[in-house]
């Protein structure tokens, strides 16, 4: 592309964000509220009819018309009863809504299931829409003891499933004890229910209503885990409660053994547990009764359109008392290519998605907004950077030479300041984001402060070059490329999965760059499976990925903690020492080690020293620079969405992230669409 | 010739065992399996699971046995009638295939028909007229179709279709019918939207066989033979028809063989860009997702198309041409 034309481009797109950007400030701007008209004086008021209290102002429930022809038939009972004595409240974002509509979604089948658990998002506890708290949901509340041991959580009355069917502590532990202590089903119990001896914690029912749950050790990251225990990932690892009353069917402790294998082998299957896998999930089988706002209208994930009707018994009303949802059905559309679907969004055949709209269509979208009745909101995430380099540094297994070279801190320092990050943000991220390092957002209570934030990311060849020549990289070929101390040629591997952004032309903007201070270096693309796969076996040297659970570096697998996995490519022969407890991989040097003991005092600690641990956390990532941040706060990861012209209450900004369920903690079920 | 149609049919049993071993452990060759790969995909989707969450899927599978063991896991099913449950769909196979195997044939039978309906004709015509302004027409309209590929195609007419009707063109359906049962509404639906991508496949197989047909005709055409009957008196079209066209077409009868198995494979990039629900994209997704239990069970259907495909050519051409049944015999 001729220089001057990619300029004229990226001015394009400049004037299209400032223009947006003023329009979304002028959208923000709210509009004037009628003046209330002054009661004339003279008259004496009517006695205006008491204020009701909010309570039985609650209790005057309306419902949507198709539930409510459903009632007059008597095929459903009426709404007060379906609802549980306290429902949720929810707020709305901008206005009551109105009932009715279908929202417009694309999947890329079986294996985008995700696109499912973030829209109805239904887990005990949720994030909150800013992404910062956890907040009650089908639980209504909490309390701990003061040592964060025990943990009591509070069931709500006359919750009930999408069957009618009432919801109570039963169902909790029909999880616990059928799945998670079934060695069939969990062959090993997931970290977050393991007390730190590796012995799994006690869950107890000590009433209908009320859950209790018991650890060894303080534990102050429980509600973050619990706020993901969902059924994500169509895992029934990622579970906390099931139907028992359904899901008992299908299990040997309450069925005979001969039927249950005649339903196995119907179903095609080997095995009793990969059918209950399957029963288990609302997504594979629209049978199982949910607690979620839509529930499957007799298709699945695996159905080439899998449509979500209003779950009847939802259990939350908006603050006048209107049961939610206000939208009666979501429709998901199966893509094949995911272009396809970006082509369907930017063609107004999608109501509001992020998910799978690419960053690089922003121009495109934002170009036809008016032609496709849509306008496009930016989500970033806390994500500290859309396009980290990160350093394997047990690579050294593998190639003493090169490994020493990346293990060395200065090395990494000059490569950082070699790189020109406002070239890639203009190239790679049309001018969006900032360049920084991978530490939180600003805005997020975890962010370590600005010197952190920008430390070594000025764009200085010279200081690099004065750095790689300190570290005793002088030697040099007749190509003018460093060679390693022992004068063997150095040519570096940036490793690139072509998901999510450019991060090919981040990985080429790179490699240019180092070779501006004599460092050779080559981009490797590869699929995404081999190049995961390379990432265990330790053959990877350096790798772009983005880095987005910095908002969460405490619960799920943050990608900050050595013994995550999937993690980057930080040192895979550490995560092996940690996972063995020391027989393989390789023994962590002493600052690496401080990484795991921040994270686990966090995990024990209150909310305040949470907080100064996240910031000390980052300001060590930054300090030795295992990663090379570039750039950061873009919408890169889900964050360009495309929201119908008509549908309201989808927020301007809010929390984007995969704990949060995005878009599940904004709520969906308060969106409508204005006729 | 019914005794070498049933040597043909005694072998199949044979050649598919060879073709589903191969097919497996192909498919199982790359690194990884179904739960990196599918990790891999979760994590490109902002989503990640813990290590005991991976061993237990890994277990729950099976792939933590060696590969001989899945393979007669597999084979062993198969030989009962039984194609296995995909990892991916978490459905059974023979019930995923089936649903787009129909509508891959119908798509294929359509481009097909559309082909040569289309090709013989223009290369009859560009033959008996060499060097016309037709033939130069032809030529230079058949060039620009075998040299672009088809998915090329594809995108600018979804392109095109969107910019002036802002439509997108994609699937084989209209929304109220993707997920309906058969019904006449359905077909007349399906035959809406079937023509667009059958002309977009067909280009370019149509470009391929009008210049095969019209190389082969340009042979026949200066033989003695043609040149006797011509003496004889015999009117050209009638002449020109009965003879030569029916030699020339011989070629073309021998590759109908591989046009089935061609039929499924060669537009898989097509149909995921135009999000046909055929069984094109379903393999390639099967294959990148490593879901060997699906591909290998396409795969294995495959290999049975080529070897029916390769049949049915064999048979035609020794109805065709008698040199061939008198060998036979």
């Amino acid at each position: 592309m001729p220089r001057s034309m990619r300029l004229n481009r990226l001015l394009l797109v400049l004037v299209m964000v400032v223009g947006l950007l003023a329009l979304a400030a002028c959208a923000q701007q709210p509009t004037a509220a009628p003046e209330p008209t002054p009661t004339p004086k003279e008259e004496a008021p009517a006695p205006a009819p008491a204020q009701p209290k909010p309570e039985e102002r609650v209790s005057k429930y309306n419902e949507a018309p198709m539930l409510k022809e459903l009632v007059e038939k008597g095929e459903l009972p009426p709404v007060d009863e379906r609802l549980p004595e306290e429902p949720l409240v929810i707020d709305v974002v901008e206005e009551i809504g109105q009932y009715g509509g279908t929202l417009r979604r694309g999947f890329l089948g079986p294996s985008d299931h995700n696109n499912y658990t973030r829209v109805v998002y239904d887990a005990l506890v949720r994030f909150s829409p800013d992404g910062t708290e956890v907040i009650p949901h089908i639980a209504k509340g909490w309390e701990s003891n003061e040592d964060f041991t025990v943990w009591k959580v509070f069931l709500r009355k006359g919750l009930k499933w999408s069957d009618g069917h009432p919801f109570t502590a039963d169902d909790i532990m029909f999880w616990y004890e059928y799945i998670l202590l079934n060695k069939d089903l969990t062959p090993s119990v997931p970290i977050w229910m393991q007390n730190q001896d590796g012995s799994v914690a006690k869950v107890e029912k000590l009433d209908d209503y009320t859950v209790q749950w018991t650890f060894k050790q303080p534990n102050t990251a429980f509600l973050l885990e619990l706020a993901n225990k969902d059924g994500a990932d169509k895992s029934i690892h990622n579970l906390a409660f099931v139907p028992a009353h359904y899901m008992k069917q299908f299990h040997p402790a309450f069925v005979d053994e001969a039927e249950l294998q005649a339903k196995v082998e119907e179903a095609g299957f080997d095995t009793w547990t990969e059918l209950f896998a399957v029963k288990a999930m609302p997504h594979l089988n629209p049978e199982r009764p949910s607690t979620a706002a839509w529930i499957p209208d007799n298709s699945s994930v695996s159905d080439q359109v899998f449509v979500l009707k209003r779950n009847p018994y939802y259990f939350a009303v908006d603050p006048e008392g209107n049961q939610l949802p206000y939208i009666d059905y979501v429709r998901f559309t199966f893509f094949a290519d995911k272009e396809a679907l970006n082509l369907a969004a930017v063609a107004g055949e999608i109501d509001m998605q992020g998910r799978h709209i690419n960053m690089s269509n922003y121009p495109v979208l934002v170009e036809n907004q008016e032609k496709g009745g849509y306008r496009v909101v930016t989500w970033p995430t806390f994500g500290g950077s859309d396009a980290v380099l990160m350093f394997n540094q047990t690579y050294v297994a593998k190639d003493p030479a090169v490994g020493e070279l990346l293990r060395n801190r200065d090395f990494r320092i000059a490569l950082s300041y070699a790189i020109d990050r406002e070239k890639i943000k203009e190239l790679a991220f049309l001018g969006l984001g900032e360049p920084r390092q991978g530490v939180p957002a600003p805005n997020h209570p975890y962010y370590p402060g600005d010197e952190w934030a920008y430390k070594y990311t000025e764009h200085d060849p010279d200081k690099a070059n004065e750095m790689l020549d300190s570290i005793g990289l002088t030697e040099r070929d007749e190509e003018g490329f460093r060679l390693l101390p022992n004068g063997e040629r150095l040519d570096l591997e940036i490793s690139v999965v072509p998901a999510f952004a450019n991060w090919t032309d981040v990985g080429q903007i790179v490699v240019e760059n180092w070779a501006d201070v004599g460092i050779r270096a080559h981009v490797e693309i590869r699929e995404r499976a081999l190049h995961f796969q390379m990432r265990n076996t330790n053959d990877l040297m350096i790798e772009i990925w983005n880095e987005d659970t910095t908002g969460f570096p405490f619960s799920g697998q943050p990608k900050m903690d050595p013994r995550s996995d999937p993690a980057l490519t930080f040192g895979p022969l550490y995560r092996k020492w940690y996972q063995t407890n020391g027989a393989e991989g390789m023994e962590p040097p002493p600052e690496v080690k401080k990484l795991v003991e921040i994270i686990d005092e966090a995990k024990v600690s209150g909310r305040e020293r949470q907080i100064e641990l996240a910031q000390e956390l980052f300001r060590h990532w930054v300090d030795n620079l295992w990663e090379i941040g570039t750039v950061g706060l873009t919408p890169m990861i889900q964050g360009v969405i495309v929201v119908n012209q008509d549908l309201h209450n989808v927020p301007e900004t809010a929390g984007n992230d995969w704990p949060l369920r995005t878009p599940g903690n904004t709520r969906p079920e308060q969106y409508f669409f204005k006729r | 010739m019914l005794q070498y149609i049933v040597k043909r049919l005694l072998l199949l049993p044979f050649l598919l065992f060879i073709f589903s071993v191969f097919a497996f452990f192909i498919i199982q060759a790359p690194p990884g399996d179904f739960v990196t790969s599918y990790v891999a995909e979760l994590a490109a989707s902002g989503s990640s699971m813990d290590q005991a969450q991976i061993d237990a899927l890994r277990q729950m599978y099976g792939l933590d046995q060696p590969m001989y063991v899945q393979y007669l896991k597999w084979i062993g099913r198969i030989l009962r009638g039984d194609l296995g449950v995909s990892l991916d769909w978490q459905r059974p196979n023979l019930e995923l295939i089936k649903e787009r195997l129909l509508l891959t044939v119908m798509l294929g039978a359509f481009t097909f028909g559309f082909t040569w309906a289309l090709a013989i004709p223009i290369g009859i015509l560009s033959a008996t007229r060499q060097y016309s302004f037709l033939d130069y027409f032809f030529t230079v309209f058949n060039y620009i179709g075998v040299a672009t590929p088809t998915f090329m195609t594809a995108l600018v007419l979804m392109w095109l279709a969107f910019k002036y009707f802002g439509i997108s063109i994609t699937g084989l359906f209209s929304p109220e019918y993707v997920d309906a049962p058969w019904s006449w509404g359905r077909v007349v639906d399906l035959l809406k939207h079937m023509w667009l991508p059958a002309v977009i496949l067909g280009m370019d197989g149509t470009a391929r066989l009008a210049r095969i047909m019209r190389a082969n005709l340009l042979d026949e055409l200066n033989k003695p033979y043609v040149e006797m009957a011509r003496a004889k008196g015999m009117p050209e079209w009638k002449l020109v028809l009965r003879y030569p066209v029916r030699l020339a077409i011989n070629p073309l009868i021998s590759t109908i063989g591989w046009y089935l198995p061609l039929l499924f494979s060669g537009s898989v990039i097509v149909a995921t860009v135009l999000n046909l629900p055929t069984i094109g994209p379903m393999l390639l997704r099967s294959l990148t997702n490593q879901d060997m239990f699906l591909a290998g069970a396409i795969v294995l259907i495959y290999c049975l198309l080529a070897i029916i495909g390769t049949l049915i050519s064999d048979i035609l051409l020794a109805w065709l041409d008698p040199r061939i049944r008198m060998e036979g015999s």
